[in-house]
């Protein structure tokens, strides 16, 4: 009788397991724009709402930057305020702000494991020329175990070139 | 056998411990300002160390076969801070985790404090970049004093005590956005 109610339980739950509908990634996020651009310009970050240290607004920019050249894909990537951006035609413009900031302790993440985790939540937001906003993604970056608290910025760097490849790259990664 | 395997542990933490205590105490900046560039200068790696000075109205980066110049006049803000990294770092660092009982962890404990420098500047055509330098403490806001002495600008003021690097006020710390 038990073993009856036993394998009863058992292949329900197998069951459920199948019989949900695998969720596929389209239908998470809505279709990203499939604009194409030679060129990006990328905007110092800002951050309205939090206080973000100096040194990780830096860390952020710059390591987009190179993490975008690195990528590839772009003609050029133009740093704000850079004059030969005003002459490219297809351009996309990054504008990213802090909307999160946690930041943790390198100390507490090596000697715990499990605490100490710095996390930053940027809002990106791609416009064109116009300023008219083509894709708006929020993104995040941490570090959880290895390395210095700076390291979050390159692991949201990464994401955000990764992202402004898939959608507006002209030309495949290098 | 338990006692033996620890006295192995202790050789080797006493083994990593006395590696790097000669090096560190070596690296030691007779003067001048021996800074790591984190990160932002073109034509520089990231972790690169090296010797900035301000000489002929430009903020000079130069380390082992690089050498790099910023105009003075060029640079937009000047930040200092304050912050702390792990005394055994790099790969001497990355070996210590797989230290037995856990001398990984405890060697981690061991910080040194130090300033950080973050400058804003503009190229020439007109493009801003950034650049984060971490120095000794306490040498961060001289040095953010000659700057700004010779031209650069700032959006924080420097603080007239600014002999003690941790006395800052918190608002002067971080900067507003």
């Amino acid at each position: 009788m038990k073993r009856a109610l036993y394998a009863t339980v058992f292949a329900v739950l197998l069951l459920s397991a199948h019989a949900a509908p695998p969720r596929l990634p389209a239908q998470a996020a809505p279709p990203p724009a499939k604009k194409k651009a030679s060129a990006i310009q990328v905007l110092m970050i800002t951050s309205d709402e939090i206080k973000l240290p100096a040194e990780f607004q830096i860390s952020l920019y710059e390591n987009l930057i190179q993490q975008l050249e690195k990528q590839g894909g772009f003609l050029h990537v133009y740093r704000e305020g850079d004059r030969n951006a005003d002459g490219a035609a297809d351009l996309v413009v990054l504008h990213s702000t802090v909307r999160g900031f946690k930041k943790g302790s390198e100390m507490a993440r090596n000697v715990t494991t499990v605490s100490g985790k710095t996390s930053i939540d940027v809002h990106c937001q791609f416009t064109d020329k116009d300023g008219k906003s083509v894709l708006e993604r929020d993104l995040n970056g941490k570090v959880q175990f290895f390395g210095g608290n700076l390291r979050a910025t390159l692991d949201f760097a990464r994401k955000a070139a990764k992202l402004a490849h898939d959608n507006f790259a002209a030309s495949p990664a290098s | 056998m338990i006692l033996r395997s620890m006295r192995r542990a202790t050789v080797f933490l006493i083994g990593i411990l006395g590696s790097t205590a000669l090096p560190s105490v070596a690296q030691q900046p007779a003067a001048g300002n021996k800074v790591v560039q984190v990160t932002g200068l073109a034509g520089v790696k990231t972790n690169t160390s090296g010797n900035l000075t301000l000489e002929n109205g430009s903020l000079q980066f130069a380390s082992s076969g690089t050498k790099v110049s910023v105009p003075i006049h060029s640079v937009e803000d000047v930040i200092t801070e304050n912050d702390s990294q792990r005394v055994f770092r790099g790969t001497i660092g990355t070996l210590t985790m797989f230290a037995p009982y856990g001398g990984g962890r405890f060697l981690s404990l061991f910080r040194a404090k130090i300033d950080t420098l973050t400058i804003q500047y503009r190229d020439t055509d007109g493009g801003l970049h950034g650049a984060i330098f971490t120095m000794p403490l306490g040498k961060a806001d001289p040095f953010k004093k000659d700057l700004v002495s010779q031209g650069a600008r700032t959006t924080i003021p420097i603080q007239d005590d600014s002999g003690s690097s941790n006395t800052k006020p918190d608002a002067a710390k971080e900067k507003k956005p």
